[in-house]
């Protein structure tokens, strides 16, 4: 008997075969380190995003720090964004806290954080804390008491946890984000959450562009996990890291705090804006979509913005602006230093 | 050496002795689980009083535990990883044995650390111009392949240091000490890093600023400048929490200079439990801080 002969239609199957193998091989390399599957995840959730109901933003207006006036101005934010239910859960107000320069609106502001926990009393919530772990500082309490946070807590009895010391525990990092590792270490109060409220500042960042109540989650990184300040979120790189804590997280919900905002060389050394502005989401992204734009960012301009719209993180094509009209509210903030 | 009269001190000590876990580590507050840095912290303030012998030695057997395969340490013994918490290993118990099998395979770990370093000369002179630092020279990062930060490298000195490795890693340490050199504020004083970036100078920070200062007191005492003291001062009074005033009295002891406004306000934070902030981390450091300074300082 002779050799097998290679016909013509199975020298063709062979080809397509080797096509498409080498196409998959290119195509893995090409998405690594996240890898094809991963990547095709985040492209058709992207696309199905498209198709999905829109996210609401409510976005209000305020030039007073007055506590009853903001505690107001949010309950009625708070409705007209459709926010998820938190009677008996427990909750986690992440206010950004990174630092205490005086003179420079660096901090959510304590009365716009005040007004949140009034909110949350009145709603029902069983537990809610206040936790911060700032980034370029060891021990978190001048923070909280040089910029009056600590009196707001202390007249509405409710505890601050420094996050940089808070127990951290091991998570599966989800979504991809963190490539090279499955796990992420994070305080017992933000594993042990029902419900994150990142109660983030209206800021430009130096080098995300903004910061809003995306990037404001970098301060539930432990300190005594990953160093201050927690380079390893910047190793991994700092959009997929904002991305990908995110999606590590118990549910977040996001109000920014814009009374005054901060442009030029934030998030630390920038200078005051008198804007007026407080914004109020289920969906994290889509309210710094809108913050963005309120400072006159396009979100194509900010990476994890566009990344995240990309890849679906949330709801970032089709958003409803309810409340304040946007446009007349939106300013031009001097752009971080490169 | 007997147990410490002044009642403040015994208060300290009762609060620590009341706070230990049962596996013998401490928390970094009361009641919460082990973690290598505060463990080593308690078991450096506690171990000259002979009445606390036994805690000591149920913490020196919790370090032991903790200490991973590679002779590094993480968090606690469930940590995956080794990271800068291994300097705070080998402290704790190098301060019963500096000459300790564990303290060997902690110094070998901490010396054969993977750390970023940049040499190509194009590269070295992008980081000299946006971040005005010499990114040749290495410390050590709080994880391992990620770039050097202050307190870790000043950590890792001190732990050589206690480890009585000072002479068989001398260059290391040269580097090390030119790293804290290179990074120092302008002005005087560190920050976590670079003194510098994208335009603005940073500020200096008290608690890197006094690991810093602790660090070159015992390693390069003529290193320090007189603006790194008044920086490190002026910062304790800024930030005014017991963390900062505790490590800034330890440095200033251990250089030889006495702040009793400091150690005044620090006095006063003591709660009635005999704690600070309730925590062992900070209590132990108040209690270092307030009898006797770093147990490796040369007086004076």
């Amino acid at each position: 008997m002779g050799a097998p002969r290679l016909t013509r239609r199975a020298f063709l199957r062979l080809l397509l075969l080797a096509g498409i193998g080498g196409g998959l091989a290119f195509a893995e390399r090409r998405t690594q380190p996240a890898g094809l599957r991963q990547f095709l995840t985040w492209l058709l959730r992207g696309w199905r995003r498209r198709v999905e109901p829109p996210a609401t933003v409510a976005l209000g207006t305020s030039l007073s720090h007055d506590e009853a006036l903001l505690r107001d101005a949010l309950m009625a934010l708070w409705d007209q964004a459709g926010m998820p239910n938190v009677a008996g859960k427990r909750v986690l107000v992440k206010p950004n806290l990174i630092e205490w320069i005086e003179g420079r609106p660096l901090v959510t502001a304590p009365e716009v954080v005040g007004a949140i926990l009034d909110v949350l009393r009145a709603r029902g919530a069983a537990e809610i804390v206040v936790g911060e772990g700032p980034g370029f500082r060891r021990d978190a309490g001048p923070v909280v008491e040089q910029s009056g946070l600590a009196a707001v807590l202390a007249r509405r009895g409710i505890p601050f946890i420094d996050l940089n010391y808070d127990d951290p525990q091991p998570v599966p990092a989800r979504d991809g984000w963190f490539p090279r590792q499955p796990r992420l270490w994070l305080p017992r109060h933000v594993v042990e959450a029902d419900l994150i409220v990142s109660a983030a500042k209206l800021k430009t960042h130096h080098w995300a562009g903004v910061t809003l109540s995306l990037k404001n989650l970098f301060g539930v990184a432990p300190g005594i996990r990953y160093g201050w300040p927690k380079n390893m979120l910047h190793v991994n790189g700092l959009t997929p890291s904002i991305l990908g804590l995110r999606q590590s997280l118990p549910p977040v919900v996001s109000v920014v705090d814009g009374v005054v905002g901060m442009e030029g060389d934030g998030p630390l050394f920038g200078t005051p804006v008198p804007h007026g502005v407080l914004l109020v989401g289920a969906d994290p992204l889509a309210v710094d979509v809108i913050g963005a734009q309120l400072m006159g960012f396009e979100p194509e301009e900010i990476e994890y913005l566009s990344w995240g719209v990309w890849a679906g993180v949330g709801q970032g094509v089709r958003i409803e602006v309810q409340g304040a009209p946007l446009e007349a509210l939106r300013r031009r903030y001097q752009r971080p230093p490169k | 050496m007997g147990p410490p009269r002044d009642p403040l001190s015994r208060n300290a000590r009762a609060f620590l002795a009341r706070s230990q876990n049962p596996d013998g580590g401490w928390g970094y507050r009361f009641g919460s689980p082990s973690v290598t840095e505060p463990t080593s912290v308690v078991l450096i303030a506690l171990s000259p009083d002979l009445e606390a012998a036994p805690a000591v030695e149920r913490a020196r057997r919790w370090l032991q535990s903790a200490q991973r395969p590679d002779g590094g340490w993480g968090l606690d013994p469930t940590d995956p990883e080794s990271h800068w918490m291994t300097a705070w290993g080998i402290l704790g118990l190098a301060r019963l044995d500096p000459h300790a099998s564990e303290v060997a395979r902690g110094v070998r770990w901490l010396i054969e650390l993977l750390i970023i370093r940049i040499e190509a000369a194009e590269l070295t002179a992008e980081v000299r111009r946006t971040l005005r630092i010499d990114p040749r020279l290495r410390g050590w990062p709080w994880r391992p392949g990620e770039a050097s930060w202050v307190e870790p490298t000043a950590l890792a000195l001190l732990a050589l240091h206690a480890a009585s490795a000072v002479e068989t890693h001398r260059d290391r340490i040269t580097e090390a000490v030119g790293y804290l050199a290179d990074r120092r504020c302008v002005g005087g004083g560190w920050n976590f890093g670079n003194p510098f970036m994208l335009g603005a100078n940073l500020p200096p920070r008290p608690h890197p600023t006094a690991w810093a200062l602790l660090a070159l007191r015992i390693l390069s005492p003529q290193a320090i400048r007189p603006e790194d003291v008044t920086a490190l001062r002026a910062e304790m009074d800024r930030d005014g929490g017991a963390m900062a005033l505790a490590l800034g009295q330890l440095a200033l002891t251990a250089i030889g200079i006495e702040d009793p406004e400091a150690r005044e306000r620090l006095q006063r934070q003591q709660a009635p439990d005999g704690s600070w902030e309730s925590s062992p981390y900070v209590t132990a450091l108040s209690a270092l801080a307030l009898n006797g300074g770093w147990p490796w300082a040369p007086r004076g």
